[in-house]
């Protein structure tokens, strides 16, 4: 045991200590704080403050505030009629399971444990109830989540009935409530799903991940994730005071003390690594996987189990970036490549395998004020440029709703994702132009170890030798969705075309009301599978689960594309090139699979069956190594027939010597077939019985826009 | 009374520096440390994970089961280039997950325990990667087994798609290299049969047509009744195969898209002929 003397000679030196570090002078200098000492270290209790509206920190962080605000992840990411619709039609599955609940909820679990908390609030998870509670919501909007604790603050309510009694016809999409008046007060759509009314504007909840969330965070909360290591669950502690943590010690004292800058070098280091990504960018499903065991390791929670939807952290954590052992020599960050100046600062060359690969330099950063000089700091005092990041967050996606819209829904100053122009440093303004740069930057492809000869009537071997460059798989996020593949065509030298995979066809979409091709191929499906998830349908009274609620494929039949599967089970080199990672459903015998035989009985299964499903919240499995591991290069072989001479005098086709293969690697944000599933799911003919007015055919054709050909690659063949 | 204090101050020094080094090994966050376990070797629950993981993440240094064994063949297969091995690897694979042998079972509701599936199994379900890899490198030199190998995963998983169209394409390869009239005709007989159990997976329903607008589907399926049937000089049942590889096509088009206009050719030459 210590003496009371060696404890106080402790406690004076550790006072010094942080004196001399900096500690003292930055409490010394805010009013506000109240410092309280133990005998063994200095709590510095702040001064508690709500969540400030991005719209608070503008004047002082202006190019912040420019850049967070034309990022996915601040706003958009919650009025995304994907993301509504996807956390909606899970809830129709699960009887509403997903919405928050709050400290006032009266819900008792099945073994008598009250469920008052949801995923961000409960200190420890121990039931999967608790996960699901909130699961989409928490990671989208956390700090609004905790708010609602307050019935005062609440913006998402609890629903009124769960499971069986949950009532769809009154389930309203997220975005419904994140509108408020003038006064701040919350206005509702008057139709579920509607176009937010004149007049209103965008609530706290609307701005998404916004500059307080971040900056209020203090650590992992190594207690709320699975495997007590910070990954998943929103896993992050979040301090609710005038504290904030920026990137460096000792910044310039801000005005009027509206906030304080931490000196805790801990909070600073956490928010500089890619540990601070990891709470949200791994996604763990709280359903039994039934190919891979994984399950809570908390104590009392080893009945959660769960798989992983999204896997990018452990991706990158795993990886070669988070080590020296990559081009660089040194570990490249999320932030490296997220909020810096990449893909804009430069190139780099090096080789991998064989391959020799020139590509954007991560991690370079920009010199500027970290706030707005003269505006910031009290009596005008003098700010030094420094690195800083950039807080563009640039990702795979763009948004699904109108220019106009996102002003309705999230302001009238919300930029244009395709606004023409460049920022000081020469960065595209545009979010889609960024995107497309990122993808860029993302893959490379080679064809060198083709076959250089080839006759008529043999086979083609073609070699394809595939490199992701991200610091995670690619693609990587909701990988499931996130569709990159290979389009690949050989041809004469007459342009006739001798093989082709990763084509799309125009063709009608009948569950959508397209009944004719409209001459778009950006909405039109790969050809290995020809699949119609089943939206479900209203019933009364409602029953949970995929019988009346859809998620099944109510069409899945193999296209003359067929490449993932075939390649993956059964070795065969042929067909589609697929970097997307595949949702499964196991069957177990007896279940249904939600199709007909020919003659119209339920399609039953006898023993257990494996399938791809297109529904995160339906699926049981997930293979999540279709994705390109980075820096490791991949093989993929396509062996091709040629046609033989009689077959070419049959059409009276002559081939000209030599033949053309050309490669390229194409990317969709998603497969139009899950946006259909979707736009049904929340249609008038879904499990609601009315239109939530989140998606339709129209949307599909004006907004998905895939990118082609970021990376490609060509090569000739002599026709012997 | 300087040195004593000197000293004083340097040991508080020491033991302070001592502390934090114990506080930050005590309480230092290190990212990922609950993945040491290797978050991409999956255990089963009760299936296996049937696909492929690459190689250099699985950690594995010497094969120990099954899976392993699988996942060692698929590397060679993909990665190296090493059919043979992968052949090798893949038999020891099949060995240790085999019905003969009672290493694996099929899992019907027979394997349930008080009605629900068990997160262990005893034996442990039957692989159908396993065979049905082993299968398509058998297929040029040893048919029969391939055959065998491709009826196990019908029995595995009799809803699967592509198996039976498998079984098929490796009875046109018998009966293509058949001398025997009468064992040609038997091995296009059995190919007819697997083909068409294939279209009975994913037939054309109202629903179907309604939903898609297709009023057929597996083209390649249909490409290869055509050509038995031209093999068997049965012109009906090559036009009607034809007929439905062209409806099949029509929204989907092809791999091999010269064959729509050989499919459109070879239909005007049999219309001629009639």
């Amino acid at each position: 045991m210590r003496s009371k003397n060696s404890v106080f000679i402790a406690g004076v030196v550790f006072t010094i200590l942080l004196w001399l570090s900096g500690c003292g002078a930055n409490s010394t200098t805010v009013a506000n704080v109240q410092p309280t000492s133990t005998a063994d270290s200095v709590q510095v209790q702040f001064k508690e403050q709500d969540y400030q509206r991005p719209e608070v920190c503008e004047p002082c962080h202006q190019r912040q505030y420019d850049e967070l605000r034309s990022s996915v992840k601040s706003g958009y990411r919650n009025v995304s009629p994907l993301f509504n619709g996807l956390e909606f039609s899970s809830n129709l599955l699960a009887g509403g399971l997903l919405r928050p609940v709050y400290s006032d909820s009266t819900i008792v679990l099945p073994d008598g444990t009250p469920l008052n908390s949801n995923m961000f609030t409960t200190p420890v998870l121990t039931e999967t109830r608790q996960v699901q509670a909130g699961f989409c919501f928490t990671c989208h909007n956390a700090h609004v989540e905790r708010m609602g604790n307050n019935p005062n603050t609440r913006e998402v309510p609890q629903l009124a009935g769960l499971g069986a009694n949950f009532d769809p016809t009154q389930l309203r999409p997220l975005r419904d409530y994140h509108l408020v008046d003038a006064n701040g007060n919350q206005i509702l759509p008057a139709q579920i799903g509607g176009y937010p009314p004149a007049g209103s504007l965008p609530s706290l909840g609307a701005a998404g991940i916004t500059c307080d969330f971040c900056h209020n965070v203090t650590g992992p909360d190594l207690n709320r994730s699975f495997q007590l290591d910070g990954f998943a669950n929103m896993s992050l502690e979040v301090g609710e005071s005038v504290e904030k943590t920026g990137p460096f010690l000792q910044p310039v004292a801000v005005k009027g003390n509206f906030h304080v800058a931490t000196n805790d070098q801990s909070r600073i280091d956490f928010l500089r690594s890619g540990a601070f990504c990891n709470a949200c960018h791994d996604v763990r499903v709280p359903n039994n996987n039934l190919t891979a065991e994984e399950h809570n390791m908390n104590p009392g929670g080893q009945s959660v189990e769960y798989y992983r939807l999204e896997n990018l952290s452990t991706e990158w954590q795993k990886g070669a970036y988070n080590s020296t052992s990559n081009p660089f020599g040194k570990v490249i960050r999320c932030q490296d490549c997220h909020m810096s100046l990449f893909p804009f600062a430069g190139n780099t060359s090096y080789t991998v395998g064989d391959l020799n690969i020139t590509s954007p330099t991560p991690a370079v950063f920009p010199q500027n004020y970290a706030a707005v000089p003269g505006v910031a700091t009290d009596n005008n005092a003098p700010l030094p440029k420094r690195q800083v990041v950039t807080h563009y967050f640039a990702g795979v996606d763009v948004p699904l709703l109108s220019s106009q819209e996102l002003k309705d829904r999230l302001g009238s100053d919300y930029p244009d994702p395709y606004q023409p122009g460049t920022d000081e440093y020469g960065l595209p303004l545009a979010l889609a132009t960024r995107r497309q740069a990122l993808m860029d930057a993302a893959v490379r492809i080679s064809l060198a170890k083709t076959d250089t000869t080839a006759s008529v009537g043999g086979t083609l071997d073609v070699r394809l030798e595939a490199v992701a460059l991200s610091g995670h798989r690619f693609p990587a996020g909701f990988s499931q969705e996130r569709t990159a593949y290979v389009k690949l065509t050989v041809t004469d030298d007459n342009g006739f075309t001798l093989y082709q995979s990763g084509y799309v066809v125009d063709k009608p979409h009948p569950q959508t009301g397209e009944m004719a091709p409209d001459g778009n191929l950006d909405d039109e499906d790969l050809e290995h599978v020809e699949a119609v998830v089943d939206p479900g349908h209203f019933t009364s009274p409602y029953v949970p689960g995929a019988g009346t609620n859809g998620h099944r494929n109510l069409v899945f039949e193999s296209g003359p594309d067929n490449g993932p599967d075939s390649r993956v089970f059964s070795g065969i080199p042929e067909g589609l090139v697929l970097f997307r990672n595949e949702l499964m459903r196991v069957f177990l015998p007896g279940d249904t699979l939600g199709r007909t035989d020919a003659n119209g009985n339920q399609t039953v299964a006898s023993t257990a069956h494996f399938e791809e499903t297109f529904s995160a919240s339906f699926a049981n499995s997930v293979d999540n190594y279709r994705s390109l591991q980075p820096l490791v290069p991949r093989e993929y072989d396509y062996e091709i027939e040629l046609p033989t001479q009689a077959e070419l005098a049959e059409i009276g086709v002559t081939l000209k010597s030599p033949l053309h293969v050309h490669a390229q690697v194409n990317f969709e944000h998603f497969p139009p077939l899950f946006l259909r599933f979707l736009t049904a799911a929340t249609g008038p003919n879904g499990p609601t019985g009315h239109d939530v007015h989140l998606l339709n055919e129209s949307v599909i054709d004006d907004y998905l826009k895939n990118v082609e050909d970021i990376a490609s690659d060509d090569f000739t063949v002599t026709l012997q | 009374m300087i040195k004593q204090i000197k000293t004083a101050a340097l040991l508080t020094l020491v033991l302070l520096a001592t502390g934090v080094v114990w506080a930050q090994t005590t309480t230092t966050y290190t990212p990922g440390e609950f993945q040491s376990s290797n978050p991409f070797y999956p255990k089963p629950n009760p299936f296996y994970f049937e696909g492929k993981i690459d190689w250099n993440l699985l950690g594995i240094t010497n094969p120990a089961n099954t899976w392993d064994y699988l996942q060692r063949g698929i590397h060679k297969q993909d990665d190296l280039g090493d059919t043979a091995g992968a052949i090798q690897d893949y038999q020891t694979s099949y060995s240790m997950n085999n019905l003969s042998n009672n290493t694996c079972q099929i899992v019907t509701s027979a394997s349930f325990v008080n009605g629900a599936l068990p997160s262990v199994l005893t034996p442990p379900p039957c692989m159908f990667t396993v065979r049905l890899r082993l299968a398509h490198l058998l297929q040029p030199t040893n048919p029969d087994q391939a055959i065998s190998l491709l009826k196990e995963v019908t029995q595995i998983d009799p809803l699967r798609l592509d198996v039976n169209a498998l079984i098929g394409e490796v009875y046109i390869q018998k009966a293509k290299a058949d001398t025997d009239p009468t064992q040609q005709q038997s091995d296009y007989t059995q190919a007819i049969s697997f083909l068409q159990a294939e279209l009975a997976l994913s037939p054309v329903t109202s629903v179907v047509v309604a939903q898609t607008g297709d009023t057929a589907n597996n083209a390649h399926v249909h490409w290869d009744l055509a050509e038995i049937y031209e093999a068997l000089g049965n012109a009906a049942l090559e036009k009607q195969e034809l007929n439905s590889y062209l409806a099949a096509t029509q929204w989907h088009s092809d791999t091999y898209p010269w064959r729509i206009a050989l499919a459109q050719e070879r239909l005007q030459t049999l219309k001629a002929r009639q």
